[in-house]
């Protein structure tokens, strides 16, 4: 109850006036401005962020968050298929990985034997050989064969992607 | 002058589905013409010791030259035909790793694979001339393969003989 008759209705008037000033004044002034000026840089210096991080009981927020609940509601099959396992493989540096890995041991034990290294040097001295033969046939014949198709277009069309050595055929 | 790939290199990446060069075809078949013959003189002396056995007598083909002749032509006709429509590919082509496809890079049928063997020979008997599109056409094209509508390709996995290649090597350490 106020102490004299009337200072209620004389509070609500003041603070009728003082709202009604208020919105004035906002309205006059462009916050986007004024926020503009305003050195964000400079205000968080000045705050002492590690002061504030380390009053957080970082336990007791982690305990009241149901990480759970949380894992259930995200829809990982949806980010699965997302992702493009495709551009991540080609990133990969396959050479280097089995060089400087264990990995290459494990495929050295499982798929190489003195046969199948012979098989791959016969092999390679074949493709060596008709790759020296085809130079020396189109530089007596003096033509270019750089534009010639490298093999049958549905085949070349799949070969292994980021395999290099299927651009040009001399 | 380097010729091919060294002990020292690894082997060339990624030519499946290239069009394989004359020696590799000339190395494959030189394999077919050795395990088809021997494969042939094996049955032969199978079937003379087997016929030796059950009637007592001697088989001997050098006195009967045609019908010999005529098991030859037959048994290689088998070989080739039989394996092409198969696989597409014969033992030797296996061991060089070459495949024969269709020109559009399809399996052939094997129609195209009687026509390829029945057209072979005819690449012998024009002195041979029928193999030199192999060097000088940009598809690589026999005589033979010309009439079978058929190209001759790299089949063997090149990216694992590589990575064969560097796994036998020791590990190196990261940078």
């Amino acid at each position: 109850m106020s102490p004299l008759p009337g200072t209620s209705r004389m509070e609500q008037l003041v603070e009728s006036i003082a709202e009604r000033v208020v919105n004035l004044v906002l309205d006059a002034v462009d916050i986007n401005a004024l926020v503009g000026q305003v050195d964000m840089d400079a205000v968080l210096s000045k705050v002492d962020v590690d002061g504030i991080v380390s009053k957080v009981d970082v336990d007791a927020l982690v305990d009241r968050v149901d990480v759970q609940k949380i894992i259930d509601r995200v829809d990982v099959q949806a980010i699965i298929e997302r992702v493009d396992i495709e551009q991540v493989i080609e990133r990969v540096d396959i050479d280097s990985l089995v060089e400087r890995t264990e990995l290459g041991t494990i495929i050295a034990r499982s798929t190489s034997g003195v046969a199948s290294g012979v098989l791959d040097a016969v092999r390679a001295q074949g493709v060596g050989l008709d790759d020296f033969l085809a130079r020396w046939v189109n530089r007596i014949l003096r033509r270019s064969s750089a534009d010639w198709p490298v093999g049958p277009a549905k085949l070349i069309a799949s070969a292994p992607v980021g395999v290099p050595g299927t651009e040009t055929t001399p | 002058m380097t010729v091919a790939s060294s002990a020292a290199a690894p082997p060339e990446a990624g030519r499946q589905g290239n069009y394989a060069g004359g020696v590799t075809r000339l190395v494959a078949f030189a394999a077919d013409i050795g395990a088809s013959w021997a494969i042939f003189t094996l049955a032969l002396a199978g079937l003379g010791f087997a016929i030796n056995l059950v009637t007592g007598k001697q088989v001997d083909l050098a006195s009967r030259q045609i019908l010999a002749l005529v098991a030859i032509i037959l048994w290689e006709f088998v070989y080739f035909a039989y394996q092409w429509s198969l696989a597409g590919k014969t033992m030797g082509m296996a061991l060089v790793g070459i495949r024969v496809v269709a020109t559009d890079g399809d399996p052939i049928t094997p129609r195209q694979a009687v026509i390829r063997t029945v057209t072979l020979p005819l690449s012998f008997l024009i002195l041979g001339l029928g193999f030199i599109g192999i060097l000088l056409n940009k598809d690589r094209h026999a005589l033979h393969d010309r009439l079978a509508k058929t190209v001759v390709v790299y089949s063997w996995d090149a990216r694992a003989a590589r990575l064969r290649w560097l796994a036998q090597r020791e590990p190196t350490k990261p940078a």
